[in-house]
């Protein structure tokens, strides 16, 4: 059983060499998502080994339809599969959480705040991918390179740009849609807990990204490397406080 | 613009800040339970100053908001696309109510908590009263609560005027109340935790949300369109 979960990253890894494999790679994942989602009779969105193979496929799901008309398609793709593939691994290290889901979790508000949580993590997770592929290509590649080089290093930061804002998008609506749950569930839509005020600290470093992209001085390698950063305080805000801080609000 | 800039990175250090102490200074257990300035007033400085820091720059973050808003829509009226300018200030705007939202909670929010039995009667601050009526959980096969419910009156000197059933997820609203069950456990017989809960703040959170995501929408539609890498 432990087969099919990981049978993706494997896939992943042969799709350096033929694209079809990455198809496949994600039939099998999107595959096991569906499954686990019957056998639970519900998203499967609660705990780490769920979540986590929830964002990888979320990862792919987003990196598939925006390299698509990439001409140097792998350049790109294959790190976005990278990084899928190690939140793959990362997810076999705990066990699937199969028991009933509390009273208080069973409400669309709750499905949709941590799905478009997840889409969002995604997103910045590809931004943080094309953010590093801009700093080590983008010098080389800055002026377009030579015809059928593949995307400019500065398009990668374009590209980055939008998909920190439709990541932006999801995780406000994450934010709005937990609030709503939050009060018909707890009686108020906010809690001091470390998973909130690592949530506002995560929406107020990509809200600062927004902003300062808009500087002339902050276009470019400052907000390609922003970008990476918002990443790691996103893993933190998702994993860090969940498994190291003392929180109500964990998986 | 760039004293936004300056503002948010203010509060995002002052905010990681803030997620170092808190879970490490025993004082912040009792944040919960109290509307926020009531818990401020009665804490000490020397452990909320960075609270108190913060919102003094959530203040200097909402003034440089409606002023450069202001200035932005003058500034640029007139030009051909107005949605263009539009779309962040209603997301700004969708901000600044929910800092307003924030600021009445923070203020006039209330929580109660108690043990109900079936009959038990809880008075309510606005001189009405509450029944419980039945009290009911479902288990499962192995024994574990899968949900629950209880049928409540709303009294009026003495006379019932209102029904509802209260359970997870499904509050019952009345007077500018909640009234919420949290568990049911058996004590045999059923006995519920039901909080009462006010949170004024709430409704303008909510406006504020839907006018964050309309803005955030029509400028995502407009940005993905027109951002293009230069030369």
């Amino acid at each position: 059983m432990i087969i099919l979960p990981v049978l993706p990253a494997l896939f992943y890894l042969f799709g350096y060499y033929r694209p079809a494999f990455v198809y496949a790679g994600f039939a099998v994942q999107t595959a096991y998502v569906f499954f686990r989602g019957i056998q639970l009779g519900r998203l499967p969105i609660i705990g780490p080994h769920d979540t986590l193979y929830f964002l990888s496929f979320a990862t792919v799901l987003f990196a598939l339809p925006m390299t698509f008309r990439m001409r140097n398609r792998g350049r790109h793709l294959f790190p976005m599969l990278g990084l899928s593939a190690v939140f793959i691994l990362l997810s076999l290290f705990f066990p699937p959480h199969s028991a009933p889901l509390p009273p208080v979790l069973k409400t669309f508000w709750f499905e949709s705040h941590v799905a478009l949580s997840f889409f969002s993590y995604a997103l910045f997770g590809i931004a943080a991918v094309l953010g590093t592929t801009f700093l080590f290509v983008g010098e080389e590649d800055k002026d377009g390179g030579p015809a059928g080089a593949g995307l400019p290093g500065e398009a990668a930061e374009v590209l980055q740009y939008k998909a920190i804002l439709v990541g932006y998008c999801f995780f406000s609506a994450a934010m709005v849609f937990g609030g709503i749950w939050a009060y018909f569930a707890w009686g108020t839509y906010w809690l001091w807990t470390p998973k909130e005020l690592w949530t506002v600290i995560l929406w107020l470093f990509y809200s600062l990204y927004l902003h300062a992209r808009l500087r002339q001085w902050w276009s470019g390698r400052p907000s390609a490397i922003l970008g990476i950063i918002g990443f790691g305080i996103v893993m933190f805000t998702y994993l860090g406080v969940s498994l190291l801080m003392k929180s109500s609000h964990t998986f | 613009m760039r004293t936004a800039i300056w503002l948010l990175l203010a509060l995002l250090c002052i905010l990681l800040y803030g997620s170092v102490i808190m879970p490490l200074r025993e004082e912040f257990q009792g944040l919960h339970m109290a509307p926020l300035f009531q818990w401020l007033a009665e804490s000490p400085v020397g452990v909320t100053w960075w609270l108190w820091a913060a919102i003094g720059v959530l203040s200097l973050l909402t003034a440089n908001t409606l002023f450069c808003s202001i200035e932005s829509i003058i500034k640029k009226s007139g030009t051909r696309n107005m949605l263009l300018v539009l779309s962040p200030q209603v997301i700004h705007i969708g901000f600044l109510f929910v800092l307003l939202g924030h600021l009445l909670s923070s203020y006039g929010s209330f929580k109660g908590t108690a043990y109900v039995m079936q009959g038990t009667v809880l008075p309510l601050p606005n001189n009405e009263s509450v029944v419980f009526g039945e009290i009911r959980a479902d288990a499962g096969p192995s024994g574990y609560i899968t949900d629950w419910s209880a049928d409540i009156r709303y009294l009026k000197e003495g006379g019932p005027f209102k029904a509802d059933v209260i359970g997870p997820n499904s509050p019952s609203f009345h007077g500018g109340f909640g009234i919420y069950i949290k568990t049911v456990e058996f004590r045999p017989f059923p006995v519920a935790l039901v909080e009462l809960s006010r949170d004024p703040g709430g409704i303008w959170a909510l406006v504020g949300g839907v006018l964050f995501l309309v803005g955030m929408t029509a400028l995502l539609i407009l940005k993905i369109k027109r951002e293009q890498p230069s030369g």
